[in-house]
């Protein structure tokens, strides 16, 4: 045990400041705002219920990985279902209806983006839409392993840890994700 | 023959810089979420940590239960006496062995040297055992 028990202050800030990059994580890897939504309320309620009481230093780690294996859990689940309906099954587009798209959500915080010219906006919309797309095609543990350690800033073992390999399978994916970023970028003629 | 290197948490310059300009941009776009997501991951959080209060409510007899028998358990912490009493029983319990042992040994030894001296006071001189002749006599005396 790290400390002192987690409070539930302690724990609400703790998921106030990670629903958000949470959300966004999930949805590169599922594609789907719903889907995204419900993975991460799962994984707050399974913190909150399973590990609420833990000291507030341990709630990152234990979070990343109720994230990561409620989202495993959803694919599978999907996988399940896609192999019982194949016949039924729709195939949605990547970006269809009930999708997050962030031009929307830029567009919606008006408030904000009073501040800055509409060219600055758009293309700052442009880059970011640019880099999500790119994020979501890459593979996935290359994504999981990009994510965690520059996003939520895990050192090398804590991500490997959340994602149940070795420091080295980790470097090995963020080094091979920075570069598919890289270039994918590069040709788009977008520097981040 | 290969070589194990020990994984280290450094990485090229350049890698980390590229990371953290696309964590920059990603974090910018994840402040500007629409309201109907922000207000639901919000009511999720709020469903967390009313199950936060639940569990604390299923949970607190049991863990008032565990404090109190810790918090009994240090008022009588056992010191170093009542540990070593604790060992008074096992102790007793060899010393009666080794004390039995050590008496029947000696009862045997008495025994023994009754019987030699008996031997020795005899008018029968003590060869007279190794006789055959004289154990056939004893042995038909002993049956009549």
């Amino acid at each position: 045990m790290g400390g002192l028990l987690a409070t539930e202050r302690e724990l609400d800030a703790f998921l106030r400041g990670v629903e958000k990059r949470a959300f966004k994580r999930t949805f590169y890897h599922v594609r789907n705002e719903e889907s995204a939504l419900d993975i991460v309320q799962d994984s707050m309620m399974k913190l909150a219920e399973h590990y609420g009481h833990k000291s507030p230093e341990e709630l990152p780690m234990l979070f990343q990985r109720i994230l990561s294996n409620t989202t495993l859990d959803w694919f599978r689940r999907q996988k399940t279902r896609n192999a019982l309906f194949t016949p039924l099954g729709d195939f949605d587009s990547a970006m269809g209806d009930g999708e997050f798209d962030v031009l929307e959500a830029l567009v919606s915080n008006s408030d904000n983006l009073q501040q800055e010219s509409s060219q600055s906006q758009a293309e700052r919309a442009q880059t970011l839409h640019a880099i999500e797309l790119e994020i979501q095609n890459l593979p996935t543990r290359q994504r999981e392993a990009f994510l965690m350690r520059y996003w939520e800033e895990l050192d090398l073992a804590e991500t490997a840890s959340a994602m149940g390999c070795s420091q080295g399978s980790v470097k090995t994916h963020c080094s091979r994700a920075v570069s598919a970023l890289a270039k994918a970028l590069r040709l788009k003629g977008i520097d981040p | 023959m290969k070589i194990f290197t020990e994984p280290t948490d450094t990485v090229s310059p350049t890698e980390a810089n590229f990371g953290a300009r696309i964590a920059a941009r990603l974090e910018e776009g994840s402040l500007d979420l629409p309201r109907s997501i922000a207000e639901r991951l919000r009511a999720g959080r709020m469903q967390a940590l009313a199950k936060r209060r639940v569990t604390e409510l299923q949970l607190a007899p049991v863990l008032a239960g565990a404090q109190s028998t810790t918090e009994t358990m240090g008022a009588h912490a056992p010191g170093f006496w009542t540990r070593a009493s604790a060992l008074l029983p096992f102790l007793a319990l060899v010393l009666g062995l080794v004390t039995i042992a050590a008496l029947q040994d000696q009862e045997r030894a008495y025994e023994l040297a009754e019987v030699d001296a008996e031997l020795l006071t005899a008018d029968l001189p003590p060869t007279a055992y190794t006789d055959p002749g004289f154990l056939q006599y004893l042995k038909k005396a002993a049956q009549e």
